[in-house]
C-alpha cells in the first residue's frame, strides 16, 4: 500500500498482469475440470498448480526487485469506481506459501483421489480436485483483493470450497462437522458483511487503501471494527469460537485436513491483519489489541492441554491447530506496542506472518503424515503407534521435524517467528505474552515427544501393514516438513519480503 | 581458506555431515565404528585454530559466526578427547544391539551440539546448537528403551526446553540492548551491562544455564538422565555435555561488572548445592547415580567459581572455571567409562581396574598431585578464606566421601566369574581417558602462565590438599561402618515434588477438557460470539 494512498492515484505497475493470471488460473482450472469432467479433473489440477507456483514465484521476484507493491487496476478503472488487485510483501509470501503447500498436497493426494479404472467419473476424486482448485482460487483472491467487498466474496467462496472437503467421506459425523463449519462460517460472514456495510455507509468506499485515509474514530467505524473482527475470528476458529474446527479437521481425508488446517484458516487471519494494520490502525485501541491476544493466549493454553488429552492422532493435530491459531494473534498488541513507542513494527508483523507460514507448512506435513500412518495401521490411536518408526521412518522424521517447527526449535521458521515476537514483546515490556509463548512451547513439545516416542517403540512380531505406502508419498511429506524446519534460514535472505510495500505507521495504535 | 576456517568449520561440520549421511540406511548401519572420528576435528581445532579469530558465515544482520577463545579452547580440547574415547568405547559397548541405529543418530546430534557450543560465536548458532544438543541427549537417555529411561528422557527434555526458553528470553533481551542489535556473543557482556534490563537478563541467563548445569534445586534431571543412559552416553553427558552451561556462563556473564549481590548469590547457590548433592549422593547405591550426584556437586563448585568472580569483578574466573571444568570432563568421563569396564571384570583383574578408578575418584576431591588438587589450588584465589572458602573445603571433604562411596558401590558390581575380563575395546578407551585425566590438567596448569611446578609441589599446597582428603576418608569409612542406617532417598530426590505436580495436573487438564467441551456446544459458542463482539466494542470505545 502506498504511504499516501488518498493523494496519489494508483496505476497498474509492471508485473501487475501476474496478479490477474494468478487470480484467474485456479478458476480457469475449475471451469476446465467441470467442462472436461470426470477423470480429467486431476490432470487439470496437476497442470494448473505447478503453473501457479511459477506465477507466485514470479510475483515474489518482481516484488523483491521493484521493492514495492504490485498493483493491477481491472479495466483501468481506479478505485473507488474500479476494482484493484494488490500484492504487497504479505500477499506475495502467502501466495507462494499457498502454491507450495497445494503442490505438496496434490502430489500426496494423487494416489488417494484417482478415478478407478473403467469408470468414467467418480464423485470423490472429481469433487476433491475441483474443490482444491476452488479453494486455491479463493485464497488467491483473499490475498490479492484490494477492497472489502471482493474480500467478502472470496471469503464466502473459501467457506463453500472448504465445507464439502470436510465431508468427502460422507460419514454421518463428517456431515455433521461440515454442517457446523458451514453454519458458523456463515455467521462469521454475516458479521463481517455488516461491518463492511457500515463502513460503506459512512465513507462511501470499500477500497482498503482509500478507507485507510478516510476512517475516523467515530461510532460507525467502532461498530464496524468490532463486527468485522468477530466475524473473521469465527472463521479463523480462534478460541472460544473453535467449535467447528476439531471435528472438521480431524474428520476430513488427510489431504483435505492438510489444506483446511494449513491454509483455509489463514485466509480469514490474513484479513484480520489487513483490517487491523492497514484499514483501521487508528480505530483499534491498545485494549482491543490486548483483548485479541488474550483470546490467542487462551487458545494456546486450552488448545495445547486438550491436545495432550487426545487419544487419536488426527484429533491431537486438530487441537494443536486450535493452539497454533492462538499464536497468530499475539502479533497485534506487539505491533501496536512497537508503533506506540515510535519503533518500526516489523518484528511483530514479520514474526506473525512467519508464524502463519511456519504453521501452514508444518501442519500440512503433519496431517498428511497422520494420513499415511492411518493408512498403514488402519487406525490412528496414539497408544498403539508402536512400530510406525520401522514402517514409516520418513513419515515419522517428518512428524518430528514438523513438531520441532511448532515447538520453535532452530532453525525452524517457528523459531525465527518466536525470536521476532519475543523481541517485540520484551522491547515493549509485554512480558506476559512471553510467558504464554514459553508455556505453549513446552506443552507443544510434550505432545510431539509423546507421539514420537510411541511411534519409536519397536514391536517384536512385525505387524502386517494394512496398506503399503509408496515411498514417494512419504517423500512429499518429508520434503514439506523439511521446508518448514529450514524456514528459519529465511533470516539469511537479503530482504525481508514481508515488509515490501508496508508503510511504517509510527503513530498507529494511538487515537 | 586458512586452517582456522577449516578446523572450526569441520568441528561442527563433520558431525553434521555424518548425521546427514545417516539419513541413508546403509551408511547408518555402518556408522557405529566411525563415531570416534567425528570429534577429531574438534581436537585439532582446540590445538591449532587461531584464538579469537572470528569466522563469519551468513550475512550482516545474522552473522553465523565461529570463533574459539581460551576458555572455549580448553573445554573443546578435553571434550573432543572424551568424545573420541567415548565413541571408540561405544563401538564395542553397543556392538550388535538393536537400538544402535537410533543411538548413532542421537550420538552424532549430541556431538555436533556439544562441540559446536564451544566454538559458536553468535547467539543464533549457539542457541541452535544448544537445542540440537538437547534433542540428541534426550535420544541417548532414551536409548535403553526401559520405562526408567522413558521417564528420565521425558523429564530431561522438559527441563532442557524450559531452560532454553529462559536462555532465549535472556538472549533476546541482550540482543535488543546491544548496539546495532549485534548477535555476537562477544558483545553480550557489555550489552547486558549497559542494558536497562540488566537484572532481568542476568536472572534469566543464570537460571537457564543454571538448570543446564544442574544447579540445586533444579538438578533432579541429572541423576535420572545420567543414571538411565548407556555407559558411554552417561560418560559424555556427565563429562562433556553439561559443560555447555559452563561455557554459556563464561561467555555471557559480565563478570567484571556484575552486581556483587548477584555474584554472591550464584556462588552460595553453587556451593550449598555442591554440599547438598554430596549428602544425597551418599544415600545412593547405583554407581552411575552416585557419579551423577558428584557431577551435580562439581558443577555447583564451577558455577560458584563464576559467581565468586562476579562478586569480586575478577575476569580471571573465566579461565579458572574452564580449567576446573576441563578437569571434571576427563575425570568424570573416565569414571563413567570405568563403571562399564568393572562390571565386566572378574576378581582376578579387578584391582588393576579399580585402582586407577579410585585414584581418579579421590582426585576429584583434591588428592595431591592430581588434576583435582591443581584446580582447587587455582580456584583458591577466588574462593578466598571467607565463607566461600570454608564451603569449598567442606565440598572437597564431601567429594572425597562421595567418591570413596562410589568406589565401594562400583566394586560390588564386578563380574561373578573370577576370570572375566572386559573387552579391549572398552578397556583401552577407558585407560586412555584415565591417563589423559592425570596428564592434561598438569599440562594446562603449567602452560597457563603464572603457575609453576614448585608452586604445585610446595609442602603447604600439598598439605592443604591432603587434609580434606584425610578427613573425607575417615568419614567414608565411618559411612561404610554405620551408613546402613542412612535413609534411601529416591534417585532424583526432589523429583518426587514433580511427580506430585504431575498427579495434580491430571484434574487440571480434565477441567480444561470439560471447558473445551462446554464451549464447543452451540449455545455456548453463540454466546461467545455475541460477548466477544460486545467486548471488542467496549475495548474500542472505552479503551481510547
Amino acid at each position: 500500500m502506498n504511504a499516501l494512498p488518498a493523494m496519489l492515484p494508483e496505476t497498474t505497475t509492471a508485473g501487475g498482469f501476474l496478479l490477474v493470471l494468478t487470480l484467474i488460473l485456479p478458476f480457469v482450472g475449475v471451469l476446465a475440470a467441470l467442462t472436461l469432467g470426470g477423470r480429467h479433473a486431476r490432470r487439470v489440477a496437476m497442470l494448473a498448480i505447478p503453473l501457479g507456483l511459477v506465477l507466485s514465484l514470479a510475483i515474489v521476484v518482481e516484488a523483491v526487485q521493484t521493492e514495492r507493491t504490485l498493483v493491477y487496476l481491472l479495466g483501468g478503472w481506479a478505485p473507488p469506481l474500479g476494482i484493484v488487485l494488490r500484492a504487497d510483501g504479505l500477499s506475495a509470501v502467502m501466495l507462494l506459501t499457498t502454491a507450495v503447500i497445494l503442490l505438496a498436497v496434490a502430489l500426496f493426494a494423487h494416489a488417494d483421489f484417482d478415478t478407478p479404472p473403467g469408470t468414467r467419473e467418480a464423485r470423490r476424486p472429481f469433487m476433491f480436485w475441483t474443490l482444491l482448485l476452488a479453494m486455491w482460487g479463493s485464497l488467491n483472491a483473499v490475498f490479492l483483493a484490494g477492497d472489502l467487498f471482493t474480500l467478502y466474496v472470496a471469503l464466502e467462496l473459501l467457506g463453500f470450497a472448504g465445507v464439502p472437503l470436510v465431508c468427502l467421506d460422507e460419514r454421518a459425523e463428517t456431515l455433521q462437522a461440515a454442517l457446523r463449519y458451514l453454519l458458523f462460517a456463515l455467521l462469521g460472514s454475516v458479521l463481517y458483511m455488516l461491518g463492511a456495510v457500515l463502513l460503506y455507509g459512512a465513507y462511501g468506499t470499500l477500497d482498503i487503501a482509500l478507507l485507510a485515509g478516510l476512517v475516523r474514530p467515530e461510532p460507525a467505524a467502532f461498530a464496524a471494527a468490532a463486527l468485522m473482527t468477530v466475524g473473521l475470528l469465527a472463521k479463523t476458529a480462534l478460541f472460544p469460537l473453535h467449535l467447528w474446527l476439531p471435528p472438521a479437521h480431524a474428520g476430513a481425508p488427510a489431504a483435505a485436513s492438510a489444506v483446511l488446517s494449513a491454509l483455509a484458516v489463514k485466509g480469514s487471519f490474513f484479513l484480520v491483519i489487513r483490517l487491523w494494520l492497514d484499514v483501521m490502525p487508528g480505530i483499534i485501541t491498545p485494549a482491543a489489541g490486548q483483548l485479541l491476544a488474550a483470546f490467542g493466549a487462551a487458545a494456546i493454553l486450552v488448545g495445547n492441554v486438550v491436545a495432550l488429552r487426545q487419544k487419536r492422532l488426527k484429533m491431537l493435530i486438530a487441537y494443536s491447530t486450535v493452539a497454533q491459531i492462538g499464536y497468530l494473534f499475539l502479533m497485534f498488541p506487539l505491533a501496536a506496542g512497537l508503533s506506540a513507542m515510535q519503533l518500526p513494527n516489523d518484528p511483530a508483523v514479520t514474526g506473525g506472518l512467519l508464524q502463519a507460514v511456519s504453521h501452514a507448512t508444518a501442519k500440512a506435513a503433519m496431517f498428511m503424515g497422520a494420513g499415511l500412518i492411518y493408512a498403514t495401521l488402519g487406525h490412528d490411536r496414539i497408544a498403539d503407534l508402536a512400530g510406525v518408526g520401522r514402517q514409516l521412518p520418513m513419515t515419522l522424521l517428518a512428524f518430528a521435524l514438523g513438531g520441532s517447527a511448532l515447538v520453535g526449535l532452530p532453525p525452524a521458521g517457528g523459531f525465527l517467528a518466536k525470536w521476532l515476537l519475543l523481541s517485540a514483546a520484551l522491547t515493549t515490556g509485554q512480558w506476559w505474552w512471553v510467558v504464554v509463548m514459553v508455556v505453549g512451547g513446552l506443552l507443544t513439545s510434550a505432545y510431539v515427544f509423546i507421539v514420537v516416542m510411541r511411534a519409536l517403540v519397536t514391536v517384536d512380531a512385525g505387524n502386517t501393514p494394512k496398506m503399503v505406502v509408496p515411498r514417494h508419498r512419504e517423500a512429499v511429506v518429508l520434503a514439506l516438513a523439511s521446508l518448514s524446519f529450514l524456514l528459519g534460514l529465511a533470516a539469511l535472505l537479503p530482504v525481508d519480503i514481508v515488509q515490501i510495500g508496508r508503510p511504517q505507521p509510527f503513530a498507529a495504535g494511538l487515537p | 581458506m586458512n586452517t582456522t576456517v577449516v578446523l572450526l568449520g569441520a568441528t561442527v561440520g563433520l558431525p553434521l555431515a555424518m548425521l546427514l549421511a545417516c539419513l541413508w540406511q546403509p551408511l547408518r548401519e555402518r556408522m557405529l565404528p566411525w563415531l570416534a572420528l567425528g570429534a577429531v576435528p574438534g581436537l585439532f581445532a582446540s590445538w591449532f585454530a587461531m584464538r579469537d579469530e572470528l569466522i563469519v558465515f551468513g550475512n550482516a544482520q545474522v552473522p553465523l559466526a565461529l570463533a574459539i577463545d581460551r576458555p572455549g579452547g580448553v573445554l573443546l580440547g578435553v571434550a573432543a578427547l572424551l568424545w573420541i574415547a567415548g565413541g571408540a568405547y561405544a563401538a564395542t559397548y553397543l556392538g550388535e544391539k538393536s537400538s544402535r541405529d537410533n543411538f548413532v543418530v542421537c550420538w552424532l546430534m549430541t556431538l555436533a551440539g556439544c562441540l559446536g557450543v564451544f566454538v559458536a560465536a553468535d547467539m543464533a548458532s549457539f542457541y541452535a546448537l544448544l537445542a540440537l544438543l538437547s534433542v540428541g541427549t534426550t535420544g541417548l537417555v532414551l536409548s535403553e528403551g526401559t520405562p526408567r529411561a522413558y521417564r528420565a528422557g521425558a523429564i530431561y527434555i522438559g527441563m532442557a526446553l524450559f531452560a532454553e526458553s529462559l536462555i532465549l528470553a535472556g538472549m533476546v533481551l541482550t540482543v535488543v540492548s546491544a548496539p546495532g542489535n549485534s548477535l555476537l556473543i562477544s558483545a553480550a557482556p557489555a550489552a547486558i551491562d549497559a542494558s536497562p534490563w540488566r537484572i532481568e537478563i542476568l536472572v534469566l541467563l543464570i537460571a537457564g544455564f543454571g538448570i543446564k548445569a544442574g544447579l540445586v534445586p533444579l538438578h533432579f534431571w541429572i541423576p535420572l538422565a545420567h543414571g538411565a543412559a548407556p555407559v558411554p552416553a552417561s560418560a559424555l553427558l556427565s563429562g562433556a555435555v553439561v559443560k555447555a552451561a559452563v561455557i554459556g556462563l563464561i561467555r555471557f556473564m559480565p563478570i567484571e561488572s556484575a552486581p556483587w549481590a548477584v555474584g554472591a548469590t550464584v556462588a552460595m547457590l553453587g556451593l550449598l548445592g555442591a554440599l547438598y548433592a554430596v549428602l544425597v549422593g551418599i544415600t545412593q547405591s547405583h554407581p552411575k547415580t552416585v557419579l551423577a550426584y558428584s557431577s551435580v556437586s562439581q558443577m555447583g563448585v564451577i558455577v560458584a567459581i563464576i559467581g565468586m568472580g562476579m562478586a569480586a569483578g575478577d575476569g580471571s574466573a573465566r579461565l579458572i572455571a574452564a580449567f576446573y571444568a576441563a578437569n571434571h570432563v576427563l575425570a568424570k568421563g573416565a569414571l563413567f567409562l570405568a563403571v562399564g569396564v568393572i562390571g565386566l571384570t572378574g576378581a582376578r583383574r579387578l584391582p588393576a581396574m579399580l585402582l586407577p578408578a579410585a585414584v581418579i575418584a579421590v582426585g576429584l576431591g583434591g588428592l595431591p598431585l592430581t588434576g583435582g588438587a591443581l584446580t582447587k589450588e587455582v580456584a583458591k584465589s577466588l574462593m578466598g578464606d571467607g565463607p566461600a572458602g570454608v564451603l569449598a573445603t567442606l565440598s572437597a571433604i564431601g567429594t572425597t566421601v562421595l567418591m570413596l562411596h562410589f568406589v565401594f558401590c562400583v566394586r560390588v558390581t564386578a563380574a561373578d566369574d573370577d576370570e572375566a575380563r572386559a573387552p579391549a575395546g572398552l578397556v583401552v578407551p577407558w585407560l586412555v581417558t584415565a591417563g589423559a585425566s592425570i596428564v592434561i590438567p598438569w599440562a594446562l596448569y603449567l602452560t597457563a602462565g603464572g603457575y609453576s611446578l614448585p608452586d604445585a609441589l610446595a609442602p603447604k599446597a600439598l598439605w592443604s590438599a591432603l587434609w580434606p582428603i584425610a578427613v573425607g576418608s575417615l568419614l567414608a569409612f565411618g559411612l561404610v561402618r554405620w551408613g546402613g542406617s542412612l535413609p534411601r532417598l529416591p534417585e532424583g530426590d526432589v523429583v518426587v515434588a514433580l511427580d506430585a505436580a504431575t498427579r495434580a495436573a491430571g484434574p487440571v487438564s480434565a477441567v480444561f477438557g470439560r471447558l473445551d467441551a462446554v464451549l464447543r456446544r452451540w449455545p455456548a459458542a453463540a454466546m461467545s460470539l455475541l460477548s466477544i463482539a460486545l467486548l471488542f466494542g467496549v475495548a474500542i470505545v472505552a479503551g481510547r
